[in-house]
């Protein structure tokens, strides 16, 4: 559902991904790990279409991102580590705005829009202006809006940003249901390595814009000389990387 | 509880986003409601008297247009006024065109690269041409709006003292709405190209900047010579001035158009009036859609460039001008330095800032270049004539300080934004901060406006007096309007907006232009008094000039006491009473 083929972005000298290879797919829940400055949003961002790769495709079910954007796009659902949200809008009004821009009809987004507010627990403050929210609820109606357009894949960025622990076990348990159920395919970018290890099916490190492991929970343990949590074999496998890195 | 009806969504992307902005306008309308009614209500009867103000003068400038043109053609079947108003209204257009078409290359930007929505519509399923046309849409309305405002009265008025049938006022709106694309899609095709080639600009913004001011200098010599100003008290130069006001008449400006469609619109000659409406809006269609096509081409290219730009460090930052004025911060203390030298960072950083920064310097060169071209037109004594002139400077002068501390320090404080909790936190007190600001904008305003001055009244050649009360003037004019744009900017911050150009544009930005205007009305009154007190003593037959000196100097000492004073006092207790 998601894939990509020696994908690379630079910023100058600079070599944010480089040649990335990913292949996610359908109904798969993928995290995606790795230190600040790794280079998981740049990823992200080339599949959301925000930035273009300097080489390498990325495809989204059969869409290029760059060739098909639009196409790429209505299959995607994205939910930014910190949401954009319309200050002046109501959150049904913003709802509504989100099914007119996926182009959701009428029926469908009568029959999801409150359904999904109950879920994310808005339907109390659905009729507030989104400028009197506050950094969770924003998260809760990004989570809901996402789902409008019933996407096939969804990109998560570091999605715990405000969240209580209640909420987050909510949303964890959610996106579980809608992969195991409904077939849809996350890629989740996190520091919560915990979390990680509970829902990921497969998980990759990514360190210094280079795909350093891909594999199960299990499988990337056993990859680790002292095998332990995924957090140690997380510090230990980009602890190697940090030295090749110096000793190169 | 009862579950509310969820909106209907909209049919398509470009329905769903004007669908959401007419709902932002409806809430933020409702908003005015929570405003101080103080406010809302100063701000809509001041509003209200400048129309009324904008549309008297005008329709008083037609009629003396008339009586003027009456007379020196005595009996003549050919009006003057007519001759004039035709050339006159051609060049109001086309220097509306010209303003038009550079402030949507610098509204292009912030509203198609710069706008916090923009990462949400992109990563959307929006075409960029439904993408280009929703921004395209708000880029116009927010460019065009306040010509509409300041220009409807002005058109009102000719209409009124031409007789002008009733059709003649809503064919303004149709002439308008099809004119103002034109500079609309100009604008929008140069930015989008302009980001295109962002990569490549990189780092050859100086010699850019020279080429555009060597080329800016060299077009303004060209037109000045061409303009060179006639002797106005001579009937015999309404020849030279009639031709040289044909030069704004070409058939190939859209601003002709609008002036022929106008003004055969007032004179029910609709098959002209209709040929040009259709010329208007042809061309209006035709630059739209190559504007489309053009953002098609560019910004998903140009937004990539910039996002990635945004990556990286700054080039050669190192040795850049910031750190070359970082070093001459050295002098100041913390936290003062630390805070000056962040607010000129991102002032540097911002490009809609300095490019906005940069027409004022524009506007100031060609006002420093006819300083001494303007002549006797009433026949006046020299004396008088002077004393009018060094008015009409000041008050020239303090009307760009009035823009540039509305534009540029009244949104400081605003645009702490979302970060303003990181000075809150810190032990820097609400005081220093507010002083900071205001401190930032007389230091940096003043090189302008006492250097304007000084300048103007060596060129008209002042005498100790009139010379040391205009230093005074503007002096007074900027400690007062620093401290009515950093209080009214600490007294109504906007932390959710962080377009400067938008925080203006909201009521409190309104206000802080509208008490600006006042308090110079009041200041210039003071100065005219003086410096026409000699013509006033010789009617009166007093001899109380220095009693008048004084009394004058206290009256605008106070007033800008006050105007300093009392806006700083309010916003710095309500900046300590917010929770961050």
């Amino acid at each position: 559902m998601i894939k990509t083929q020696g994908l690379t972005k630079r910023f100058g000298d600079k070599i944010a991904v480089n040649g990335l290879e990913l292949d996610i797919p359908e109904g798969e829940f993928f995290c995606f790990l790795g230190p600040n400055g790794a280079g998981k949003t740049t990823t992200i961002k080339m599949l959301t279409g925000l930035i273009r790769p300097t080489a390498g495709t990325a495809q989204v079910g059969p869409y290029d991102v760059v060739e098909n954007p639009v196409g790429a796009k209505t299959l995607l659902g994205y939910i930014p580590d910190h949401p954009f949200l319309y200050d002046k809008l109501t959150g049904r009004e913003f709802m509504a705005f989100v099914a007119g821009l996926y182009r959701v009809p009428k029926d469908r987004f009568e029959a999801l829009c409150e359904p999904l507010l109950e879920t994310f627990e808005l339907t109390a403050v659905a009729d507030q202006l989104t400028e009197n929210f506050s950094h969770g609820m924003r998260q809760k109606l990004s989570f809901a809006s996402c789902f409008l357009h019933e996407p096939k894949a969804v990109v998560v960025d570091e999605p715990w940003v405000g969240l209580d622990p209640k909420n987050i076990r909510a949303v964890k348990n959610y996106l579980r249901r809608k992969t195991e159920n409904e077939g849809l395919t996350i890629l989740m970018s996190t520091h919560s390595l915990s979390i990680a290890e509970e829902v990921a099916d497969r998980v990759g490190i990514i360190h210094r814009g280079r795909l350093l492991q891909v594999g199960t929970v299990d499988e990337v343990k056993k990859l680790a000389q002292s095998p332990g949590s995924l957090e140690d074999v997380f510090l230990e496998l980009t602890r190697q990387a940090e030295e090749e890195g110096a000793l190169a | 509880m009862s579950r509310a009806q969820s909106p209907r969504p909209a049919g398509g992307p470009l329905g769903a986003l004007f669908r959401a902005k007419r709902q932002i306008a409806v809430h933020t309308l409702k908003s005015v409601q929570r405003e101080s009614k103080l406010k809302v209500a100063f701000v809509s009867v001041s509003a209200l008297l400048l129309l009324i103000g904008i549309y008297g003068g005008a329709r008083l400038a037609f009629r003396m247009l008339e009586i003027f043109g009456s007379e020196l053609l005595g009996n003549a079947q050919l009006s003057l006024g007519d001759l004039v108003m035709a050339r006159l209204l051609s060049t109001f257009a086309l220097t509306l065109f010209v303003l038009l078409t550079f402030s949507n290359v610098l509204i292009a930007y912030a509203t198609l690269f710069r706008s916090r929505e923009m990462p949400y519509l992109v990563q959307s399923p929006i075409p960029v041409a439904n993408l280009f046309l929703g921004r395209f849409y708000e880029c116009v309305s927010f460019s065009s709006w306040a010509t509409a405002f300041l220009g409807g009265p002005i058109l009102l008025a000719y209409g009124m003292e031409a007789g002008a049938p009733l059709s003649f006022y809503p064919a303004l709106v149709a002439f308008y709405v099809p004119f103002v694309v034109i500079p609309g899609a100009i604008g929008c095709m140069v930015t989008l190209f302009a980001m295109r080639h962002v990569d490549k600009l990189r780092g050859r913004w100086v010699p850019l900047g020279v080429l555009a001011v060597a080329v800016g200098l060299g077009m303004f010599r060209s037109f000045r010579s061409r303009f060179e100003t006639p002797d106005l008290s001579d009937p015999e130069s309404i020849q030279t001035i009639l031709e040289l006001l044909t030069t704004t008449q070409s058939p190939f400006l859209p601003s002709q158009w609008l002036a022929q469609g106008v003004l055969a619109t007032a004179t029910g000659n609709l098959g002209e009036a209709v040929f040009m409406f259709l010329l208007l809006a042809s061309n209006a269609a035709l630059l739209l859609w190559l504007a489309v096509l053009a953002a098609e081409r560019f910004f998903p290219v140009g937004w990539s460039a910039l996002m990635a730009a945004d990556e990286q460090r700054p080039p050669g930052e190192a040795k850049g001008i910031l750190t070359r004025l970082e070093g001459l911060m050295g002098f100041l203390p913390e936290p003062y330095r630390s805070l000056v030298i962040k607010d000129l960072r991102l002032f540097w950083r911002e490009p809609s800032q300095w490019s906005q920064f940069l027409l004022f310097f524009g506007i100031m060169a060609v006002y420093l270049a006819n300083l001494g071209q303007t002549q006797n037109v009433a026949s006046l004594d020299p004396r008088t004539w002077q004393a009018w002139g060094t008015l009409l400077n000041l008050t020239a002068s303090m009307l760009v300080l009035a823009s540039l501390t509305t534009r540029f320090i009244y949104p400081l404080i605003s645009l702490e934004g979302r970060r303003i909790w990181i000075l809150g936190l810190s032990p820097v007190t609400m005081g220093q901060i507010v002083a900071q600001k205001f401190w930032l904008s007389v230091a940096t305003t003043s090189v302008f406006t006492v250097g304007i001055t000084v300048l103007s009244a060596v060129k008209l050649d002042l005498a100790p007096l009139p010379f040391a009360l205009s230093v005074l003037a503007v002096v007074a004019t900027t400690f007062a309007l620093s401290g009515l744009a950093v209080g009214l900017g600490s007294l109504y911050p906007n932390f959710e907006e962080d377009n400067p150009s938008r925080v203006v544009s909201g009521l409190g930005g309104t206000l802080n232009f509208l008490l600006s205007l006042a308090y110079i009305v009041g200041v210039t009154a003071g100065l005219g008094v003086v410096l026409l007190w000699h013509n006033l003593e010789a009617r009166l037959g007093t001899d109380s000039f220095p009693w008048v000196v004084a009394g004058v100097l206290i009256w605008t000492l106070g007033l800008t006491f006050v105007a300093c004073r009392v806006p700083l006092r309010l916003g710095l207790k309500h900046l300590q009473s917010i929770e961050l």
